[in-house]
């Protein structure tokens, strides 16, 4: 069954830690995604890219002043994060934590079962099955699972297991916020194989990133292109290449858009 | 009751409970003790008004309640006591051969009374503080187990009490006495419960000899009634190359001050020791926990968890003493509690006493709430708040958790805990 992510309108604001004033962030985001397609977004830093995925998840921080997001035309904004992810939402992190004393496999389980009624939990047989799979598509070592959860774990390793979480949960939109960051070639190839294991009617995406260099093995449908809270542009994979090519500052001068970019020189 | 007419019943109830005359004399003593001195100290937490004796203390012998008693297996090793009365005491042939004793305290005392009473409130003075004196002097429950030299009992060594309080004004003093000669080896596991809900007090010791070279693990498992106010006090003497590993769960429903002790004699000695707590409601929870080194080269350690539910208070002091001349002695020692909700007062205090230069001492402390990020990680999973709590919870426990060393105490002590947590959220 066909399932709509949409984001209406939508502006955030965050406490700033200093003044203790707001700073809206988000000013008037709108995006919607379908189960069967996967979106990117890119921008230049300090854009709002991890303030959107942060607040689709529900994430504390983060104030809705204006706007909604629907999930299936219901809005999520007053669901707690747990919620949010029960009823199909995954948002890969950056920085996952680390919990000691927790095997990764417990926690796996702990999150299938969730989603899942108490009278039909996931069998010890058909978990290991689906776990032994996962781990194998993504060259993932067995003794990944008895480890505690992402503890020692190196950067790569944990952006690896944000993906193995994602493959076993079988999320209906998942958010991947710069899961590209810090990966070396061969470890992005890993993580493209398992997102794109995932496509199909039942699954939708919304991948977060800096650069064009993850679309070339995750390719989107639609690109959309954010600066200064909003999306100003949106188009299909060929906008990726094109930002590649003149930059975000040209993106901007050809828009007529006036906005100061973080990283540029002045 | 003044003190001429205090001892006179004490010294008539010792008569008729056939004790040696030597116990009767220094249970004597231990009264007039008892009437002088002051509690034990215990920083940070003030318990002086609880009641931990009776208002006109006198000792008296009841039956047992009636209790449902598995029979045990042959290779069993197994004592159960219901309030003052052993209901089995059981000891596989081939230990028994060996030497190995497993028996009421006093039934040893008229069995093998020279051997109960050389040991017997030597690791512990009675004249230590006003609840050791009382509690040698109303003593009315205990068991002893004695390993001989050279022996190694491989099954774990199982005393259940069970302290009976189905009925009020019946306190319960008791004291588990452990020998384990040298070079022996010992695994007690101990369960305490509560039967009933009159308020009584307890009072519980362990006295633990560990001579040269020999090794002994003693876990307990605590889960007293909410309506018993507990004074315990367990403490090892530990000698020449001699290993004491505690894994203590304190599960307690009630007020509780506790001391564990490991008294490192002998020279390359070792303690270790490992203790969980959980809090309830409006529970107040002291443990000292306290290493102190007598040898040279011994090693002492000391891991405390505590977690703390409703408005619950717990205080963990962790002390490591060094004595002049202990050189190359080592002192580690850990305590970290959580608190569960703002209500709740934790403490967690490490305390260093070193007088010697050449030794290797540390601490680390913690006291805050559950790791925001952790618990966030895991809610953005969808589990649930309380499970995704119970799994934190669990993984700030298991560094101590995981060093159990029996398999079944440490599942035991996690379906305990996932229980407490459980009610506690709830």
């Amino acid at each position: 069954m066909m399932a709509t992510l949409e984001v209406k309108d939508l502006h955030v604001a965050v406490t700033d830690e200093e003044t203790k004033g707001q700073k809206e962030i988000l000013t008037g985001v709108n995006l919607v995604m379908k189960t069967g397609e996967i979106h990117a977004i890119m921008g230049p830093n300090g854009t709002g890219k991890s303030t959107l995925s942060q607040t689709i998840m529900g994430q504390p921080g983060y104030q809705v002043t204006q706007g909604d997001i629907l999930l299936d035309g219901q809005s999520i904004l007053a669901m707690p994060v747990d919620e949010r992810a029960r009823r199909g939402l995954f948002l890969a992190m950056q920085y996952p934590a680390e919990i000691q004393g927790v095997t990764n496999a417990e926690f796996l389980r702990a999150a299938i079962n969730a989603r899942r009624p108490a009278d039909d939990q996931i069998s010890v047989m058909a978990f290991l099955k689906k776990l032994d799979a996962n781990l194998a598509l993504l060259d993932m070592s067995e003794s990944m699972t008895e480890r505690y959860l992402n503890e020692g774990f190196s950067g790569g390793e944990k952006k690896r297991n944000e993906i193995l979480q994602l493959l076993m949960i079988e999320p209906t939109f998942a958010i991947l916020d710069e899961i590209d960051s810090g990966l070396d070639i061969d470890a992005l190839k890993v993580v493209a194989k398992g997102v794109n294991s995932m496509r199909g009617a039942n699954f939708g995406s919304l991948i977060i990133t800096h650069y064009q260099r993850l679309l070339n093995y995750i390719v989107p449908d639609t690109v959309h292109v954010m600066m200064g809270g909003k999306i100003v542009k949106t188009g299909g994979p060929e906008l990726a290449k094109q930002l590649e090519k003149e930059g975000y500052a040209g993106l901007r001068d050809e828009l007529g858009l006036d906005i100061q970019l973080v990283d540029e020189q002045h | 009751m003044d003190l001429t007419t205090a001892k006179q019943q004490l010294a008539t109830a010792s008569a008729t409970h056939h004790e040696p005359s030597a116990l009767t004399k220094r249970r004597l003593a231990a009264l007039a003790a008892f009437k002088t001195l002051a509690l034990p100290k215990m920083p940070k937490l003030k318990f002086q008004t609880w009641p931990f004796f009776e208002r006109q203390p006198n000792l008296t012998w009841t039956g047992a309640a009636a209790f449902d008693l598995a029979p045990a297996l042959e290779e069993q090793v197994r004592l159960t006591q219901v309030g003052q009365v052993t209901l089995d005491a059981h000891v596989p042939a081939a230990l028994k051969d060996q030497g190995v004793l497993l028996m009421d305290l006093f039934t040893a005392l008229q069995t093998v009374p020279d051997l109960v009473l050389k040991f017997l409130m030597t690791v512990v003075k009675a004249d230590e503080n006003k609840l050791t004196a009382h509690h040698l002097a109303y003593l009315n429950a205990g068991a002893f187990l004695y390993v001989p030299r050279g022996v190694k009992v491989t099954a774990p060594v199982e005393i259940n009490v069970t302290q009976d309080s189905t009925q009020p004004h019946q306190p319960l003093i008791h004291h588990l006495l452990i020998v384990a000669e040298a070079n022996s080896q010992v695994d007690v596991i101990q369960h305490l419960t509560t039967q009933g809900d009159a308020a009584n007090p307890a009072s519980l010791m362990v006295e633990i000899v560990a001579q040269a070279n020999s090794r002994v693990t003693f876990s307990s498992l605590d889960e007293l009634g909410a309506q018993t106010v507990t004074y315990f006090k367990r403490r090892a003497q530990i000698g020449r190359d001699a290993k004491v590993e505690w894994a203590v769960g304190m599960m307690n429903a009630g007020n509780t001050v506790g001391e564990m002790d490991s008294e490192l004699i002998g020279e390359g000695g070792e303690g270790d020791s490992k203790l969980i707590a959980i809090t309830t409601a409006d529970q107040q929870v002291g443990i000292n926990n306290r290493v102190t080194h007598h040898g040279q080269h011994t090693t002492g350690l000391i891991n405390q968890r505590g977690v703390l539910l409703g408005q619950s208070r717990l205080v963990f002091n962790g002390i490591g003493e060094i004595i002049h001349g202990a050189h190359g002695a080592k002192a580690e020692q850990q305590n970290r509690v959580l608190m569960m909700s703002p209500a709740t007062r934790g403490d967690a205090n490490p305390i260093l006493l070193i007088d010697e230069n050449d030794v290797e001492a540390g601490h680390a402390a913690s006291v805050g709430p559950v790791n925001p990020v952790q618990l966030n990680y895991l809610l953005s999973r969808g589990i649930p708040k309380p499970v995704a709590q119970r799994l934190v919870i669990r993984g700030f426990l298991a560094a101590v958790l995981t060093a159990i060393p029996t398999q079944r105490v440490r599942e035991e002590l996690i379906a305990i805990l996932e229980r407490k947590l459980t009610d506690g959220q709830a």
